[in-house]
């Protein structure tokens, strides 16, 4: 071993590394790949003021408003697709109770890649000629500035500012201890994400030996060098998916969404039953349809891999 | 001909916009059915993206979202939202972005964002996502959405996604890539195409049993009528059953046209 054990529960991982106003960054997509346990753990720690960054931020980011959480992203959108729009984010900002300052995905992506090569911005030609440009949010400093190529004059250019969360929450599908991580399917944000960020909570499928690591090294998405903490937690993404591993539970997501649209007392009551009032991770799970879920949802992933 | 359905037209139209081995970045949802039947039909060497990272897979019905396992079975390669979004859309390598409904004005700009003031919307969308980046970037834009008149303002409040901003020399002018794309709309009304010489939308065909009429009436601004408007030609036998049996076959989506 070349680095001490990076292991530890979602509640360690998120007492040490999650505070009250840090910037939060949010990994994988939509259904895919959400570091739910750690989400569940912020809302029962109720740690607050959080700045959410991300591209496609969607019930990992909505239950932390939902919770009362969150008071800005920054992000391309908040948004379940087929699901629905993300319902609390859409309330909290007519509401002016949450800040959003919009970029497109690119936009962010080329944040992120400013961030983790140490460059103070990322010049893009997306976003040029719509409103992101002539619109902020309130509490937004300089948002961007547009100049020209300087080896092409009249050829417009725009430079945005790299970010570099306080920490970011990543779902993968293995880790090693020391925080070597595998990633199966889409990467989607991931690994720029992880890179430029200060701390990275790791939640994972499964620990695996550092020596199946070290013996295709070619197959990690992030080395140890860029995570904090690791945390096994089988499921760990639900209701989203992890790909090889299991499917998204439709059923589920919907459940959420119909309490997140009517908010008030339904949202409450399902922060309350299936966060607050639970344990841990696996007592959620046992809560959401437990083993017979389970085997269903990876049923439905091993017919496509 | 088999009976078929206006909603089941409406994606069959779509999707013969996409040619033989071309680069289609298309989201879920009706953008998906639609590249999916092309790849099943007479396009059988496009290349699929998904904006998670997919690249060119063989895509199972019927993904609900970009992160569906269904979209990365068998890919390529299964990359990022920058290999996609960057290293291929910024790129100039994508032939045809194809996106979803919203708010689309006469010039095919398109507002995924908020209605009314910024910082305090009356309502609020999901946001630009991808979308702005494919208008930005794609060769040729196609779009498939519900015909309602709300959904067709004169002019979007907000441009989250640029079509041709406020007319034909406006995109380059803002510095966007693709300075005149074609951007086509196909709706159960019809197919409308901006001219890139006024930079705003004319009609080009009506669906069976549409008029310019029925257009006008669903639309909130007045598209140019051409001399001439050919009909929407009716499904083939192929485009029909591939669409029934291996893009849509549980109907989730072509009731949304």
């Amino acid at each position: 071993m070349n680095e001490e054990s990076k292991v530890m529960t979602a509640r360690e991982a998120v007492e040490k590394f999650v505070f009250d106003g840090a910037t939060v960054g949010l990994g994988g997509q939509n259904v895919g790949r959400m570091a739910m346990a750690a989400i569940h753990e912020i809302v029962r720690q109720g740690k607050k003021d959080l700045t959410i960054y991300g591209c496609n931020l969607s019930i990992n980011m909505d239950i932390l408003v939902g919770a009362g959480l969150v008071k800005r992203c920054e992000a391309g959108t908040g948004n379940l697709e087929y699901f629905g729009t993300t319902f609390n984010f859409r309330r909290a900002i007519e509401q002016g109770i949450m800040e959003m300052e919009d970029y497109s995905h690119l936009g962010m992506i080329s944040r992120f890649l400013a961030g983790e090569m140490g460059l103070p911005f990322m010049p893009t030609k997306s976003m040029l000629g719509s409103d992101m440009l002539t619109q902020q949010a309130k509490s937004t400093g300089k948002k961007y500035e547009r100049m020209e190529n300087p080896w092409n004059p009249g050829e417009p250019v725009l430079l945005l500012p790299a970010l570099r969360p306080d920490v970011s929450l990543i779902h993968a599908q293995r880790a090693d201890a020391t925080g070597n991580v595998v990633i199966d399917g889409f990467l989607a944000l991931d690994v720029e994400l992880a890179r430029a960020s200060k701390h990275t909570i790791v939640t994972c499928e499964e620990i695996v030996s550092e020596e199946r690591i070290r013996s295709e090294g070619e197959r990690t998405s992030i080395p140890y060098l860029y995570v904090s903490a690791v945390v096994e937690q089988p499921f760990g993404s639900h209701p989203a998916g992890a790909y090889r591993y299991y499917d998204y539970d439709a059923e589920h997501v919907k459940l959420y969404q119909k309490c997140a649209r009517e908010g008030g007392k339904a949202l409450e009551e399902y922060l309350n039953h299936y966060i607050r009032n639970s344990e841990s991770f696996d007592d959620y799970l046992e809560k959401a349809g437990g083993i017979k879920k389970i085997i269903a949802l990876i049923k439905s992933m091993k017919r496509m891999v | 001909m088999a009976n078929f359905s206006i909603e089941e037209l409406t994606v069959i139209e779509a999707s013969r916009y996409i040619k033989d081995k071309e680069t289609v970045f298309a989201g879920t949802g009706l953008p998906l059915m639609a590249t999916m039947l092309a790849q099943k039909t007479h396009a059988p060497h496009l290349c699929f993206v998904a904006e998670t990272g997919p690249i060119a897979p063989i895509v199972l019905p019927t993904p609900l979202s970009v992160s569906d396992p269904r979209l990365q079975y068998h890919a390529v390669r299964l990359g990022s939202l920058r290999e996609v979004l960057g290293c291929m859309l910024q790129h100039g390598m994508m032939d045809v972005g194809f996106v979803g409904g919203a708010e689309i004005d006469e010039f095919g700009n398109i507002n995924t964002t908020v209605i009314g003031d910024y910082q305090r919307p009356k309502v609020r969308f999901p946001g630009s996502g991808g979308g702005n980046d494919i208008l930005s970037h794609a060769k040729r834009i196609l779009i498939i959405t519900r015909h309602e008149r709300q959904r067709f303002p004169k002019r979007c409040t907000y441009i989250t996604s640029p079509g041709y901003i406020d007319g034909p020399d406006a995109r380059a002018k803002a510095g966007v890539t693709s300075k005149k794309p074609q951007i086509i709309v196909v709706t159960r009304l019809g197919v409308m195409e901006i001219n890139p010489a006024t930079g705003r939308f004319q009609i080009r065909k009506l669906m069976p049993g549409s008029s310019v009429d029925a257009i006008l009436e669903a639309t909130g601004f007045r598209p140019d009528i051409p001399g001439k408007i050919e009909e929407v030609t009716a499904p083939t036998e192929q485009e029909l059953s591939t669409l029934r049996e291996k893009v849509d076959p549980q109907g989730l989506y072509s009731k949304k046209v």
